[in-house]
């Protein structure tokens, strides 16, 4: 047999093969985006179009865990050098190249949230404490969409559902917001059991006594008898017993 | 069959020892001390971070050192036989061309497979002395030591390997399958590596050319189908990202993985052997 003619079978074997895996890549790509994005997932097309060329080429190896990694160690950098716009930067596009790393979004928000807000509070070069707060408030923002969508990203954990709970609970004290956050987290199978008690304590932060009580109440019910020691049973008799003095010495309905 | 079997294990035998007696192991070391390097250069993160960091490094250290081997391994093989003329010597013998060519590539992989077993003993030593070290810098508190344990011992980090040395086989046999074309080695290690290149953006393409329609050009249609249809898809093994970040990876999915990586294989090595055969030597 001639080598053109060779070629050409082998090449055909090739192409043969092409169509065959062809279904067999689509499906499995598909389950694979199912498994770890909780939906369909977007296409590669979407990912190639939101990353952009630079970003592409770091995935081209296959090494976009390293890539993500170095973009995690600029942030760093930066935020040792206070450079609040490259930390951001930098963190976004980890983000972006690991979306499903939960520690990430994690990471991102509390540099955004809490060390580039506390830094523009204090920044000495603005003399108005409006506009400082002003900016503050946007950064405590930016985290907060960081961490919304990373709650998208890594639906199936409670640590960023968790995290959002602080955030709304620590910096922009909406705790009716953080106590929605908490029960989300806990609907996840890894969500700590001391987390349980947080929905409570924002409802009470909120200024709604008496749902922080019917709360642990249900709580408390729900541990049975004898209880869980590792609930902390003893922790949510002692919050009921504080909220029913609360409440008897506050006539009323406590409800915001 | 049986003697066929005795002919690929005798090439493959061969080839393993003559790879075995270059200077691989000494890339072996370098590969361990860029893993002991980089389990301390993240000492300031938290025990999480520095476990991501290590795992991504280690893994990457893996695949780039395995797919160094395996292409300038598999960029010897045949071309140098070739050139050495020693390859008539070889195929004089009662051996089939197609013999020749698989236990080429078995000599191949199971160098690739030691290297690999070295390589992951080497990364999990280091992950434990990681473990050992964090557990007695963050206090023998037991939720901190079942966190730090759960994080070096994670069983799916095994998934992560096969998925790896599922990988770097598929390169081989596409490192192989160049080699029976080429008369040069230089040909086989660029052709492998644009390859190599190119399946990690084989999903793009493909998705493009399913999702375009009318919109693109034949031309780009074209090109895109051959991307679709010629290449592996390397965004396949990007569950070893999934392990890394904590994420639960079925063994289903693994498998499944391997199963396409195994038919990638049998694929090429027909049609390198179907290529090697019609070939003037």
């Amino acid at each position: 047999m001639s080598g053109s003619v060779s070629l050409a079978v082998g090449l055909g074997l090739i192409l043969a093969w092409g169509a065959v895996k062809l279904p067999w890549e689509i499906r499995m790509t598909r389950e694979q985006r199912l498994a770890t994005m909780g939906l369909a997932g977007p296409t590669a097309v979407a990912v190639r179009e939101k990353l952009g060329q630079g970003l592409v080429l770091a995935a081209l190896g296959g090494f976009r865990g390293l890539a993500a990694n170095a973009l995690m160690l600029e942030a760093h950098g930066a935020w040792e050098q206070q450079q609040w716009v490259r930390v951001r930067s930098a963190l976004e596009m980890a983000t972006l190249l690991q979306p499903r790393v939960a520690l990430f979004w994690d990471l991102a928000s509390w540099h955004l949230a809490w060390n580039a807000a506390v830094a523009a509070e204090q920044y000495g070069g603005e003399t108005s404490e409006t506009r400082r707060r002003l900016e503050a408030r946007k950064w405590v923002e930016a985290g907060r969409v960081l961490l919304e969508r990373g709650t998208k990203a890594v639906p199936e954990k409670a640590i960023l559902f968790q995290r959002l709970g602080d955030l709304y609970w620590q910096r922009l004290a909406d705790y009716q917001a953080a106590a929605e956050s908490y029960r989300v987290a806990l609907t996840k199978r890894d969500a700590p059991a001391y987390l349980e008690r947080f929905v409570g304590y924002a409802l009470d932060k909120a200024g709604d006594t008496r749902g922080a009580l019917e709360y642990f109440q249900k709580l408390r019910r729900s541990m049975g008898d004898p209880p869980d020691p590792a609930r902390r049973p003893e922790v949510v008799e002692k919050e009921i017993s504080r909220l029913k003095k609360k409440l008897a010495a506050a006539p009323g309905d406590q409800r915001p | 069959m049986r003697e066929s079997v005795r002919r690929i294990w005798a090439v493959a035998g061969n080839t393993f020892l003559e790879a075995v007696r270059q200077k691989v192991f000494a890339v072996l070391l370098i590969f361990a001390l860029v893993l002991l390097g980089g389990a301390n250069y993240f000492a300031e993160f938290s025990f999480q971070e520095q476990f991501k960091f290590l795992k991504d490094l280690g893994y990457a250290t893996i695949s780039l050192t395995g797919l160094l081997v395996g292409l300038l391994g598999a960029a010897q093989l045949i071309p140098a036989e070739i050139e050495r003329r020693t390859i008539l010597t070889a195929l004089c013998r009662p051996l089939r061309r197609w013999e020749f060519v698989v236990g080429k590539y078995l000599g191949l992989v199971s160098l690739l497979g030691l290297m690999l077993g070295i390589m992951g003993a080497v990364f999990w030593a280091v992950l434990r002395w990681k473990e050992a070290q964090l557990i007695g810098l963050e206090g023998g508190e037991a939720g901190v030591v079942q966190a730090i344990q759960a994080e070096s011992r994670d069983p799916r980090l095994w998934q992560a390997f096969i998925l790896i040395a599922a990988k770097l086989f598929v390169v081989c046999g596409i490192a192989v399958f160049f080699s029976t074309l080429a008369t040069s080695t230089t040909f086989v290690v660029a052709m492998t590596l644009m390859v190599y290149l190119i399946g990690h953006l084989q999903s793009v393409a493909r998705e493009q050319w399913l999702e375009s329609g009318e919109k693109a050009g034949w031309w780009i249609q074209l090109f895109l189908a051959s991307v679709a249809l010629l290449v592996p898809d390397f965004n396949l093994y990007s569950l070893i990202d999934e392990i890394v970040a904590g994420n639960a990876v079925s063994w289903k999915s693994t498998l499944e993985v391997v199963a396409y990586s195994s038919a990638y294989v049998g694929v090429l090595l027909a049609a390198a052997a179907w290529l090697f055969e019609g070939r003037d030597l």
